[in-house]
């Protein structure tokens, strides 16, 4: 049987005849990495900010580690390490200070967990430097070092590669999946950064509108995500009608460049790179090819809308 | 509980805010007498005693508390919101009672500090310059911890009332700003009701508005001193117990 650390059953938010989720089923389970996908406004938040308690829901239960009820959901809350929206800092305090209002508000015993939080984000150089003075990415980091303070078992991530520079993203990808890995902690992360997402999660939420619209595994999401072999060659007209005529198909996209996306029949390349190459076509490039998230969410979302 | 009140006395401690208003407020406790010390000294006049100034001069302390609480709750406090760190707060497994008890609880101990650093340095300061001389007659030996301790209660009860505008608005200006406006108008809008409205005269006349100006009184009969002490506590209780209402159904951004 599979352990779910988050369920939503039916969970709607309304403000002022605005529905802002409209009965989410949602489920996380343990140790995965829950990528959460949706336009600006789609509802991420507002149903981030309720699983932290920080909203309420006008209709539907929310259960996290099994507890459902108010003071259990309360006591639950214990196991969650969050970053939402934006790192969480007292400014005039240092980033050594940060943590210890954080440490003892946890009542976090020992002032151990201080250095080596720092040290886990990389921060160790920077834990008697002020948080007003820290690049976003550095308070990116610290935010993380927050929510990571006091092992949680469920860590909740709300844009959290925000501001940081190429290589910051990838030591961030790193360390959640490292925490993922090695420690067991579940994470549900949500970015507009797609395609580092794709390199991370384990299963996917895509909500749009407020709507829950599916939720699916990487694997799913791989399955589903369209095949198809890209050709460019000096001839468009020419490859199309040898495509329809000795394929039988035309089930192919002719882009504005000339090349063409085809989607049926690509079981054997071989085969259609030789069918080319008998017609007298120059191949210029010839490869098999699927769809990334980002045009799968595009897709599924039903437009060319941007995350 | 313990670890909500020690976390917040660790933000306080490390609130500049808090400590500019200390010592701003030091700073002004200390010029006061001296204007008035020089004055008398140009124009002959006798000296104030530290007795004699604590007592014409206390009644200017409820302005302290009443500017007090308003910047505090408002740097201490609604701050919090602006920066996230509420978020962080709320999300943290504790009920938002405790929380906002915990928060109430040590913004009260806070302004209870600012709120004694004008009778104190004051007081001292001119006791140093010209002798703390006699209280008058009638006054009770007990006058100075009397005033001391009224002033510690009616701050709490002012720190209650702020804490809770601190909720309502969640914004260190609107905060700050409704705070005064608040508590400078409150006295001239309870006085003008009460004056058509019986109830709002009673109201106004058992309230910490009116009755703050009684606690530099040098006696005060045995049949006032429950009231004056009951006052301020129930408003503590009362409005801290509102402010917790709020909090629990307030939705943090």
């Amino acid at each position: 049987m599979q352990e779910y650390v988050l369920k939503t059953n039916q969970i709607s938010k309304k403000f002022k005849g605005h529905t802002a989720l409209d009965k989410v089923n949602l489920s996380i389970r343990k140790g995965s990495i829950y990528g959460f996908i949706g336009q600006n406004g789609a509802g991420k938040s507002t149903l981030i900010r309720m699983v932290t308690g920080l909203a309420f829901p006008t209709e539907g239960m929310i259960e996290l580690f099994g507890a459902s009820d108010e003071w259990a959901l309360i006591q639950a809350r214990k196991r969650i390490g969050s970053m939402i929206e934006s790192p969480a800092l007292f400014p005039h305090m240092t980033a050594s200070e940060n943590l210890e209002a954080n440490r003892i508000l946890r009542g976090i015993p020992g002032r151990d967990c201080v250095p080596r939080m720092l040290e886990q984000v990389g921060l160790q150089e920077a834990g008697k430097k002020k948080a007003k003075n820290f690049s976003l990415g550095m308070k990116q980091r610290l935010g993380l070092a927050i929510a990571l303070l006091g092992d949680p078992e469920f860590l909740i991530l709300d844009e959290p590669t925000n501001g940081l520079d190429p290589m910051g993203v990838i030591e961030m990808r790193e360390l959640l999946k490292r925490l993922n890995r090695e420690l067991g902690i579940t994470i549900m992360i949500s970015s507009h950064i797609l395609s580092e997402l794709h390199l991370m999660a384990s299963h996917y939420g895509i909500i749009h509108r407020g709507v829950l619209l599916e939720q699916l595994t990487a694997r799913e999401l791989n399955d589903k995500c369209q095949q198809y072999v890209f050709i460019k060659v000096d001839n468009p007209d020419m490859a199309t009608a040898v495509i329809q005529n000795e394929l039988g198909t035309a089930d192919f996209e002719v882009m504005q460049d000339g090349a063409i996306k085809l989607y049926s029949c690509i079981e054997q390349p071989g085969k259609l790179s030789s069918l080319l190459f008998s017609a007298g076509l120059e191949i210029e490039k010839f490869m098999p090819m699927g769809e990334d998230l980002e045009t799968y969410f595009t897709k599924r979302i039903g437009g060319n809308s941007h995350v | 509980m313990y670890n909500l009140i020690r976390v917040e006395f660790f933000k306080l401690r490390k609130n500049r805010s808090f400590w500019t208003l200390l010592f701003a407020i030091s700073v002004l406790s200390l010029v006061y007498p001296m204007l008035y010390y020089f004055d008398h000294r140009s124009s002959g006049e006798p000296q104030f005693t530290g007795a004699q100034f604590l007592l014409t001069f206390i009644s200017s302390n409820a302005y302290v508390i009443k500017f007090g609480v308003a910047v505090l709750a408002g740097f201490f406090i609604s701050n919090e919101y602006s920066t996230g760190v509420m978020k962080t707060i709320a999300s943290s497994g504790n009920t938002r009672g405790r929380l906002f008890a915990a928060k109430l609880i040590v913004f009260a101990v806070g302004a209870m500090a600012i709120s004694l650093v004008f009778p104190i340095v004051s007081t001292v300061e001119v006791s140093l310059l010209s002798g703390f001389g006699q209280l008058p007659e009638g006054s009770s030996v007990l006058f100075l911890s009397r005033v001391l301790g009224l002033t510690l209660l009616y701050t709490a009860g002012y720190a209650a009332i702020g804490a809770l505008f601190t909720v309502i608005f969640t914004d260190s200006g609107k905060t700050i700003g409704f705070s005064m406006i608040f508590f400078l108008m409150i006295d001239m809008a309870l006085a003008a009701v009460g004056s058509k409205i019986s109830f709002f005269a009673t109201l106004y006349d058992y309230s910490i508005f009116k009755l703050v100006g009684d606690i530099g009184k040098p006696s005060i009969d045995s049949g006032d001193l429950p009231a004056l002490l009951l006052v301020p506590l129930l408003t503590f209780v009362v409005v801290g117990m509102l402010g917790i209402l709020v909090f629990r159904r307030k939705e943090i951004k």
